[in-house]
């Protein structure tokens, strides 16, 4: 067999290597998600053989790195929708459908404890006040009747209030929060399982964390003004939009997939 | 493919060294221009070395380091090189503290899973013919020493030219010369061996 042929045959082996279906856009998504989600501080060059003057100025860097880190990790949520570039923004858009919800998986489990209770409905109102007090008529899902709570948090005046109803059976709670918000532009993940995607009807769909995560909505309010909703545990929740994106609603206390699917469907 | 402005894969044209200093500026964003320009030649080393199913997280990874150790990162050098160094450490680490070697069977799914070269309206012996080859050249690939194997996969399974190959291995450019025309005999060798034996 003749020498000469090998290199073709090597760079023809090299080209059918059969590789994972991942593009470099989703890679790019997956990369910068990363770096936000562990605040992995600017690279700066490092120049051999530092002097102890550049060895002092290092320090001093270091500290503005610091201070700049703190200051990242506390804009975390807004800042999400900041770094993206718009194409991988797009990326993002079209993989995860909302536009942006902030998703994060806490690795050691310290704040996110698996089957960690549905918190309840505090100082209920009447369901009748709670669209008065709210500005919007809040949408109850047929398949669960009449919620046992309802609560109202968060400013009416700028759009930022949100309605929670409450189901109790038992020992469960089942919690269904809406909000009169289009979610924001960007977000970020951690996965430790990917989320799973729900259709729901009118093409619509809902995304459907099965594991216990910490949850991060951010959104627009009607001055435009970005507003993060909360940052807490959730159970198996599934997360969905309806009209356009002008309503939000997070479901959670249902663990199962086709019944939460099933319960969105039916508020209509 | 480098050229004067910089990369071009997969149709992005990347000027590396204007990337790389917007990143170093506080620009994080500016990192998905390199990620985008060299994921699918870094999906292929990590395959070609072993990854298997775990390629895409090795891949992931490698960018991750990359990107925290850009600080040591040479003006003028090129990233292409330094990236695949990078995935092939962390593919040898992913596979080593997996603790478990892949089946032969698996990686040749892996290395011949893809078109081949002959299209299916061929004569059906010839293509049997020639993936009985491409089989046989990647078992004599796998008996080769690991600088051997690892000059031919960069040389040839990821095509890239000797200057690369030097950087991405950290060898002379003589060493990448002479190790690979060794290389290159001692898989004749074998394939001749198994020509006659078969």
């Amino acid at each position: 067999m003749a020498d000469e042929r090998l290199p073709d045959e090597l760079r023809e082996l090299g080209r059918r290597l059969r590789v994972p279906d991942v593009d470099g856009g989703s890679m790019a998504e997956r990369v910068l998600a990363q770096l936000l989600a562990e605040h992995v501080p600017t690279p700066v060059p490092e120049l051999p053989g530092p002097g102890p003057w550049r060895r002092r100025w290092g320090r001093v860097r270091a500290w503005l790195r610091e201070k700049r880190r703190v200051l990242v990790a506390g804009l975390t949520g807004v800042l999400i929708v900041l770094v993206l570039t718009p194409p991988v923004r797009a990326a993002v858009a079209d993989w995860f459908g909302f536009g942006g919800v902030a998703v994060r998986y806490d690795p050691e489990g310290r704040t996110a404890p698996p089957g960690g209770a549905v918190p309840g409905c505090p100082d209920p109102v009447p369901l009748a006040e709670a669209g008065r007090r709210a500005g919007f008529e809040p949408a109850i899902p047929g398949v669960l009747g009449p919620p046992d709570a309802v609560a109202v948090t968060g400013s009416a005046e700028r759009g930022r209030a949100v309605i929670s109803l409450c189901w109790r059976a038992g020992e469960r709670t089942v919690r269904l929060d809406e909000f009169p918000a289009r979610l924001d532009i960007g977000f970020a993940k951690e996965v430790r399982t990917q989320p799973e995607w729900v259709d729901l009807p009118d093409g619509a769909q809902g995304y459907w964390f099965a594991a216990p995560h910490l949850l991060t909505v951010p959104m627009t309010d009607g001055t435009g003004g970005i507003w993060t909703h909360e940052v807490r545990t959730a159970g198996p929740t599934l997360l969905w939009t309806r009209g356009g994106g002008a309503l939000t609603f997070r479901l959670e206390g249902i663990p199962d997939r086709e019944e939460a699917r099933r319960t969105a469907e039916s508020a209509g | 493919m480098r050229t004067r402005e910089g990369t071009r894969e997969g149709g992005l044209v990347v000027d590396e060294a204007v990337v790389i200093a917007r990143v170093r500026a506080g620009e994080p964003e500016a990192y998905a221009e390199l990620v985008r320009a060299h994921t699918a030649v870094a999906l292929r080393a990590a395959v070609a070395c072993g990854a298997g199913p775990e390629a895409e997280d090795v891949v992931q990874q490698a960018f991750f380091k990359a990107y925290r150790s850009l600080g040591r990162f040479k003006d003028g050098a090129a990233f292409r090189p330094w990236l695949l160094r990078i995935v092939v450490n962390e593919t040898r680490n992913t596979v080593r503290s997996a603790g478990r070697r892949r089946a032969v069977a698996d990686r040749e799914a892996d290395l011949l899973g893809g078109e081949p070269r002959i299209p299916e309206s061929a004569d059906p012996a010839v293509a049997a013919e020639e993936r009985e080859r491409s089989r046989r050249l990647l078992d004599a690939l796998d008996g080769l020493s690991e600088d051997h194997r690892q000059v031919v996969i960069h040389r040839y399974l990821l095509e890239l030219d000797e200057a690369e190959t030097a950087a991405a291995l950290g060898w002379p450019r003589g060493t990448v010369k002479s190790r690979l025309s060794r290389a290159l005999k001692k898989l004749g060798l074998v394939l001749e061996g198994g020509e006659e034996r078969g």
